[in-house]
């Protein structure tokens, strides 16, 4: 097992990879970047190295300054968190001819599934369906439009090196193909420094649900479960869950069969995560994959009762997979809702600010995953996810009981955020009865502003 | 102790000239003592407290940012501490000489231009000269040979030109 782990992040995650570190005793050695000297992942370490100022390409991106860090540290291993170098291949090769342990998948993992459209080709050879799209990217605005014929209208314009929701936009004509083709190529360079766009079908009133995948050093591959994601704010994940509404045991066995099959054709090794869309037939399409712990582990944790942070640090360090994660059925019903220091009233813009009162939830089934704390200044460099709030249940009316208990019971003063907005969703009588699709945020919002008018 | 109780403390200092306080009871110790640039610093422990880093030390255990008053140094130490300083532009290993049993590159007095090595910096085996980057005169080391080094760590105090 590791002696010393290096955390290559900062915020939630990189408290929670060292929590994680200090339940198995490995020493924890932090990075941070100037503005935050006084955050929590830096006083919670063992150790901590300052890596650069404020903005990310020249501190959480500076792969040079963290190998050194790591041998000035002298750690065993780097635990990427996620987003930064966590999908970054380069670094996952320079960690490995540093002779330090990246705990994550290999290189060649990362650029197979990262690359969007390559993904998507592994799936079609791996038998999972993929929705109907362009075979690899689309070069010209003629090859666009006779793409979409054979797909049929309406498409998505996706970029070949997004993720994360960036780099779409979908078309209904070859009017608006044309117009967002070029669009999308110009973001895309500018963005991900790659113009390649590609073009799938748009699946109307789909359910964005993802498989948690965990793969070890001897090739074994388990599924644990979905997670619905479909509550999405301009394809930002806002709140998910698990189990998915629409899943039943039937659904689940063949989409966790589908996603390990895909995982196992590319020799995938440690956490990893399939996304799906789904529509009301039950009819599922794998859009992409993401090489890295996600944001919303802890929601499969709960309905399981596994660390995964840990199952990374042990699958890293050779251990196999328990046999006992090959049939786990779900526990328990979890519910996790993202809390971002942003203004709704300001179209969600970003607020960073000093938080002067701070109290979290608490109580029966309740988990908040924080870097708050009362007299934190929160840095405007980086995201502004300031927390997870986790409900935990054995049926979805608790969680979603617990959760609204929680959301009412949390202060957070000092900056605005999106509890409000986290309130009224859980309040509301489609989403309680599980009916939502990756456009209830939009409805969700008209009806705000028509119920206003 | 709490807060408002360390504020008044701080005041007294400042306003007696003192440099140092400590104060113990109960296995709850807490020393103050004035920086090299008046600023406060306060060092506590107690069992329940985040452990500092060990690597380097950031100089409050709290998480709680401390406001300090400004204070009007009189000693003379105090006008070098604002002088500026030769910061680390990367992270690794400080080495103030080009070999072990080589005279290092600048001592105190050395005056130096903005061409002029001052040290190294050893990162993934590689020997980084770091140059002064302004002219000036060395008042003092900061670093020391052969310990690590952050990023933004002062290395040299200099009295510029």
């Amino acid at each position: 097992m590791f002696d010393k782990i290096l955390i290559a992040n900062r915020g939630e995650i990189a408290l929670r990879v060292i929590r994680a570190c200090k339940d198995m005793g490995i020493r924890t050695l932090a990075v941070y970047s100037e503005p935050d000297h006084d955050s929590l992942h830096v006083q919670a370490a063992d150790e901590a190295i300052c890596i650069g100022p404020g903005p990310s390409p020249q501190s959480y991106l500076k792969i040079d300054r963290i190998i050194s860090a790591a041998e000035v540290g002298d750690v065993d291993a780097i635990h990427p968190g996620y987003g930064f170098l966590s999908e970054n291949a380069h670094f996952a090769e320079v960690c490995q001819s540093c002779n330090i342990r990246f705990i994550g998948p290999s290189p060649e993992s990362i650029r197979r599934m990262g690359d969007k459209s390559l993904a998507r080709e592994n799936a079609r050879k791996a038998g999972v369906p993929i929705p109907p799209g362009s075979d690899g990217p689309v070069q010209t605005e003629q090859e666009a439009i006779k793409a979409a014929k054979k797909i049929g209208y309406p498409v998505m314009i996706k970029a070949v090196a997004g993720g994360g929701g960036k780099g779409m936009r979908p078309a209904h004509n070859d009017v608006s193909l044309v117009k967002g083709f070029l669009a999308a190529r110009m973001e895309a360079e500018k963005a991900f420094g790659n113009p390649d766009v590609y073009l799938e079908k748009y699946i109307e009133e789909p359910h964005h649900i993802e498989f948690q995948i965990l793969g070890d050093k001897r090739g074994k591959i388990v599924h644990l479960g979905e997670r619905d994601c479909s509550i999405q704010r301009r394809h930002q994940k806002l709140l998910e869950e698990s189990p998915s509404p629409l899943m039943d045991s039937d659904l689940r066995k063949k989409m966790g069969r589908a996603a390990v099959k895909l995982a196992e054709a590319v020799h995938y090794e440690n956490a990893g995560t399939m996304e799906f869309l789904v529509d009301g037939n039950g009819n599922y399409y794998f859009l992409e994959m993401n090489t890295r712990i996600q944001v919303e582990h802890p929601v499969t944790e709960e309905v399981y009762g596994i660390d995964l942070v840990k199952e990374q640090i042990k699958i890293a360090a050779g251990e196999r997979i328990p046999s006992e994660f090959e049939n786990l059925r779900p526990q328990r019903h979890a519910i996790e809702f993202r809390i971002n220091a942003e203004d709704p009233a300001m179209d969600f813009r970003p607020c960073p600010g000093t938080i002067n009162l701070y109290y979290p939830p608490g109580g029966i089934g309740i988990r908040m995953d924080s870097h708050l704390y009362g007299g934190y200044a929160i840095p405007p460099f980086y995201d502004s996810m300031i927390g997870k709030l986790i409900a935990v249940g054995p049926d979805r009316a608790t969680a979603l009981a617990r959760m609204q208990r929680a959301l009412d019971e949390t202060i957070i003063r000092g900056v605005k955020t999106t509890i409000p907005l986290g309130q009224r969703i859980v309040r509301d009588q489609d989403f309680r009865r599980g009916k939502y699709s990756t456009h209830f945020l939009e409805r969700f919002f008209e009806k705000k502003v028509q119920a206003a008018s | 102790m709490d807060i408002k109780e360390i504020k008044a403390v701080i005041d007294l200092m400042r306003k007696n000239s003192l440099t140092e306080f400590e104060y113990e009871k109960d296995g709850t110790k807490i020393r103050i003592r004035r920086g090299p640039d008046g600023e406060p610093q306060v060092f506590a422990s107690s069992p329940s407290l985040i452990p500092t880093p060990a690597v380097l030390p950031i100089p409050t255990g709290l998480p709680l940012p401390v406001t300090a008053p400004t204070p009007s140094p009189t000693a003379p130490a105090a006008t070098q501490e604002k002088l500026p300083s030769i910061n680390s532009p990367m992270v690794g290993t400080f080495y103030s000489s080009p070999a072990p049993d080589a005279p290092p590159y600048v001592t105190v007095g050395s005056v130096v231009n903005a061409e002029t090595v001052v040290c190294i910096i050893e990162a993934m085996k590689v020997m980084n000269e770091i140059k002064a980057e302004m002219s000036g005169t060395i008042t003092e080391i900061l670093a020391e040979s052969g310990k690590p080094v952050e990023f933004g760590k002062p290395l040299f105090r200099i009295k510029p030109a």
